[in-house]
């Protein structure tokens, strides 16, 4: 366990030096020379030159590299040059982050019980017409694509607005943020949390079935415990160990749904920032937007596996 | 030993699992739709009419027309071609990929497995959309530019035309989605082999004298088969899904060049307004997608029980 | 002993599949006296296991279902109990030990959970006391700093240990009836033996009555009072177990006890398999059920099943031949049995 443990932190500053490398070459080398792509064709060359001087472009490529990862460290991820131009790609991202989180926190708050509870309950209804619906529902929720049912359910509870582009409605953001609080936040936050109910409900099913048919389960019946604990203590318990896995594809999940519903409902968070740099080719965002999220990625996938290794007490004492 | 599942039972278990041979009709459905796109499409799915805009369905336009009186049925037809088109290029070379170097890294193990094991690694550290969207914003452009010159330069007006098509774009998204795709399939594939080498039959096949290749290949794969083949196609759903999403973020296939996701995005932006009289323009992109999703999720459950009859 | 602890009457379990239905569990009726222990005896899918798990109410339905009898425990009948007052008889009056300790202990709980959360619900422990009496459960099937190994999970301990867990837990309440599922068949022989002497200590020393379900009639030759010999979901022969080694009276029985290695005797002899297989579970025959590996058979035995047939004292026996069997066992065998006159 602890040889494990510290295999695994050991790789992790090699795997952030990996990724901010290999972003960092792409995201400045990528799409060309960097200060011909901000300037255009036409620039004057003397001015592209002078402006390459002040960027530090002219430097080798692993001073440059060092440069921006020691800048990034404290903070400092460059300046915005399309949109927000001028403005610190740090304040402008942590500006939009807590929106992002805050979204998606709710989104997991009731999709993620409730996914793990209707999972139980299919496994333990199995074969019934409960486990049926259940079941529909889960196909349902991986199968219908959100970029579709989004707008049909926007449609749905919109009304019509006679001045412009607004939509309307009872759950539906108006272009701004009012909060996780506010109920504005509802249609948003249940697109998203749709596809984690699914995956939750399917996964919970499969690992409770699986587990309530094992050995250690009769074991517990035949010493006449009462039906929830059964199902509580030692079923659940049992079951939920796969499941810490899964965690992280929903994580990956989220990113992917941000950029869509943020975009879609014009919800000021990060990942419509993040659309927006795409689009105008905004590098140092979209370069500082890709570090952050791979090293919270991989900092969260490091602690789910090492959750993972302490729940399972199979894994805790090798 | 048996060396791989009984086919004839795994066919009937699977016929009988009505969803799944529904699933695998709307599959054949689609693949004849792609295949035979030029003779279905009534119309061509680029022509304009700007006199006849924005048309319910009717007899001429079964499935109405667009903002710039483009034939709606015509061009989901053509956006078949694209789905189908990402799917077969995808699933290929992340089924070559994954195959060959999950089993590698699971067979061979030490330096090969370490390699390939920290290179998987490295490719998961990124969430899948937000790797290809790196990948789309920082190299996309570079390489449409460099096709563009080489086939500027050399006079080829195969380039040319294949540039001006859009498919140059889809080529960055179609490499990103296979290298995800390699990516899983050979951490599955790899742990697999991991768990069969130290089995009796392959032992004694290596005591024997059969060679690595013959190992992998005759005693190994097939033996993995039952849960590659279900990984594989839940994944061509999630792939089918994925060429919808890039394409209405404006990553994918560009414009007029038709699929699904570019129908349901210019008419989300369009027609807010008319809802709910325009309803279809938006609903029938999205049921033909989820069907589509739908179906490649019932085959790969319909497999998954046909193989595995004990989880049912 | 003299009274009737458990008596079960015609019992009748089967089970829904895709096939159609099993029927597992055929009409069985036997009864235990209070401090007897009694072997079930016979292959796998001879409905003893099952029998058992029916009288625990631990069949899962469906696909299970209990098409008839009665289970009579000290009068009470069990399946006609609503399922929490079941519950409080399961692990408290009646205890069970399963078959494999690798995987009949929850992973993720401790050893000392898993024994005191019985003692907690039946007994009305309070945690420090379930706690004491854990150990106390645990130095009683001889397990070593007791008090330490409560807080271990269970793979920290190997399968013989696993299994004196087991046992621990089945005990913890002092039931009147314990029932073992093969509970010595994943182990090694020499564990084995330790297994089943511990339990014959504990069984003198607490008095309870013990049903040992074995394929094995070696295992419970020096453990059971008692043998009922099980085939395709019927009792084919029961008898005290002297006698029924002595004096087999059944062909199963007979193929039973040909199929062991016994050290007692003079030379080593041959093993005897049974060829052939049990029927069909779902399309059982009308006749007797052995007929197909029967070397006694006649039209008889096609047409009509035998019934339970007193054949000596407290010596049942399921074969319309059982004189023939009792003649020519010898011959077949190579090894002397009781002689009929003697019996």
């Amino acid at each position: 366990m602890t040889a494990y443990l510290v295999r695994r932190l050991l790789w992790l500053p090699v795997l952030l030096i990996l990724i901010s490398l290999v972003t960092f070459a792409l995201g400045v080398y990528g799409p060309g020379d960097p200060v011909t792509v901000m300037m255009g064709l036409r620039a004057n060359p003397k001015i592209i030159e002078q402006v390459r001087k002040e960027y530090g472009f002219d430097r080798p490529f692993l001073v440059q590299y060092f440069n921006y990862v020691t800048n990034a460290v404290q903070g400092n991820f460059g300046y915005s040059l399309v949109k927000y131009q001028g403005q610190p790609v740090g304040a402008l991202i942590a500006k939009r982050l807590p929106v992002t989180i805050q979204l998606n926190f709710v989104s997991i708050l009731w999709s993620l019980p409730l996914g793990i509870a209707l999972g139980v309950l299919a496994a333990l209804k199995r074969g019934t017409w409960i486990d049926f619906i259940i079941r529909g529902f889960v196909i349902l929720g991986i199968s219908l694509p959100i970029i579709g049912l989004m707008p049909v359910l926007n449609f749905a509870v919109a009304r019509k607005h006679e001045i412009g582009p607004l939509t309307i409605g009872p759950f539906l953001p108006v272009g701004g943020w009012e909060g996780m609080f506010a109920p504005h936040i509802i249609m948003p936050a249940f697109l998203l949390g749709l596809g984690i109910l699914a995956i939750f409900t399917r996964q919970t099913r499969a690992a409770m079935i699986e587990v309530m048919t094992s050995d250690y389960i009769r074991t517990a019946h035949a010493k006449g415990l009462k039906e929830w604990m059964v199902i509580v203590k030692h079923a659940l318990r049992n079951a939920m160990i796969p499941l810490i896995t899964l965690i992280g594809f929903v994580l990956a999940g989220l990113f992917a749904g941000s950029f869509i519903v943020e975009q879609f409902f014009s919800i000021p968070g990060a990942g419509a920032l993040a659309y927006e740099s795409l689009l105008s080719k905004d590098y140092y965002v979209i370069l500082a937007f890709t570090l952050m999220a791979a090293t919270i990625y991989v900092i969260i996938n490091l602690l789910i596996d090492i959750t993972y290794a302490f729940v399972d007490p199979r894994i805790r004492y090798k | 030993m048996n060396p791989r599942p009984a086919w004839k039972e795994t066919w009937r278990r699977f016929a009988r699992n009505k969803p799944a041979l529904l699933g695998l009709l709307i599959i054949a459905l689609l693949l004849f739709t792609a295949l035979f796109a030029p003779l279905l499409a009534p119309y061509d799915f680029s022509k304009t009419n700007l006199d006849n805009v924005e048309k319910p369905p009717s007899a001429e336009h079964l499935l109405g027309t667009d903002a710039l009186g483009r034939d709606m049925l015509s061009r989901i037809i053509y956006g078949a071609r694209s789905v189908v088109f990402v799917i077969i290029v995808v699933a290929t070379i992340s089924l070559t990929f994954g195959l060959l170097l999950g089993a590698m890294a699971g067979y061979f193990g030490g330096l090969s497995d370490t390699l390939i094991s920290r290179l998987i690694d490295f490719l998961f550290a990124f969430p899948d959309l937000l790797f290809i969207f790196f990948i789309a914003a920082t190299i996309k452009p570079g390489i449409v530019t460099q096709l563009r010159t080489i086939a500027l330069a050399n006079q080829w007006p195969w380039l040319t035309e294949f540039v001006r098509s859009g498919y140059a774009d889809y080529l960055v998204v179609i490499i990103s989605l296979s290298l995800l795709g390699w990516a899983g399939l050979a951490r599955l594939v790899r742990g697999q082999i991991l768990a069969l080498r130290e089995k009796e039959f392959v032992l004694s096949a290596q005591l024997v004298g059969v060679s690595n290749w013959r190992i992998i290949t005759r005693y190994l794969l097939p033996n993995s088969l039952a849960p590659i083949l279900v990984a594989i196609s839940m994944g061509l759903g999630g792939i089918a899904l994925s060429e919808g999403i890039l394409a209405y973020l404006g990553i994918g296939l560009q414009p007029p060049n038709p699929s699904w996701g570019i129908i349901l995005s210019d008419h989300v932006v369009r027609y807010w307004r008319t809802w709910p009289e325009m309803i279809w323009m938006i609903f029938i992109p999205f049921i033909i997608m989820a069907a589509v999703v739908f179906a490649f999720n019932f085959v790969g459950d319909g497999l998954n029980e046909a193989l595995n009859p004990e989880l049912q | 002993m003299g009274n009737i602890l458990l008596d079960v009457r015609n019992l009748r379990t089967e089970f829904a599949t895709q096939d159609g239905v099993v029927h597992a569990v055929n009409g069985v009726t036997f009864h235990l006296e209070e401090g007897e222990t009694l072997g079930l005896v016979g292959e796998s899918g001879s409905g003893k296991s099952v029998s058992m798990l029916t009288v625990m109410r631990l069949i899962p339905m469906p696909p299970g279902r209990i098409a008839s009898g009665e289970v009579l425990f000290q009068g009470q009948d069990l399946l006609k109990l609503g399922d929490e007052e079941m519950r409080q008889i399961r692990g408290n009056k009646i205890a069970m030990v399963f078959q494999d300790p690798m995987t009949s202990l929850n992973p993720v709980l401790t050893i000392g959970t898993q024994i005191t959360e019985a003692l907690e619900l039946h007994l009305g422990m309070n945690k420090d006391k379930a706690r004491k009496r854990a150990a106390e459960l645990l130095k009683m099937v001889n397990i070593p700093e007791a008090e330490r190994r409560l807080d271990d999970y269970p793979h920290q301990f190997s399968g013989g240990m696993r299994q004196r867990v087991m046992i621990a837990m089945g005990l913890s309440c002092s039931p009147q009836l314990l029932i073992a599922d093969e509970p010595t068949t994943a182990l090694d022989v020499t564990i084995q033996a330790q297994i089943t002497d511990i339990v014959k200590r504990l069984k003198n020393e607490l008095g309870m009555s013990i049903i040992w379900i074995t394929h094995d009639l070696g295992v419970i030759a020096g453990l059971a009072d008692r043998i009922n010999v099980m085939y395709s979901g019927y009792i084919v022969e029961t008898a005290p177990v002297k006698e029924l080694f002595a004096n087999p009276l059944h062909p199963y029985t007979v193929g039973l006890l040909g199929s062991i290695p016994r050290l007692d005797e003079g030379r080593r002899e041959k093993l005897t398999p049974i060829e052939g297989l049990p029927p069909d579970l779902v399309n059982l025959p009308t006749g007797c059920p052995f007929y197909d590996r029967c070397k006694f058979r006649t039209e008889k035995c096609l047409q009509e099943n035998p019934p339970l047939m007193s054949v000596g004292v407290k010596h049942w026996s399921a074969c319309w031949h059982y004189e023939a069997v009792r003649e020519q066992r010898d011959a077949i065998l190579g090894r002397k049995f009781m002689q009929p006159a003697a019996a």
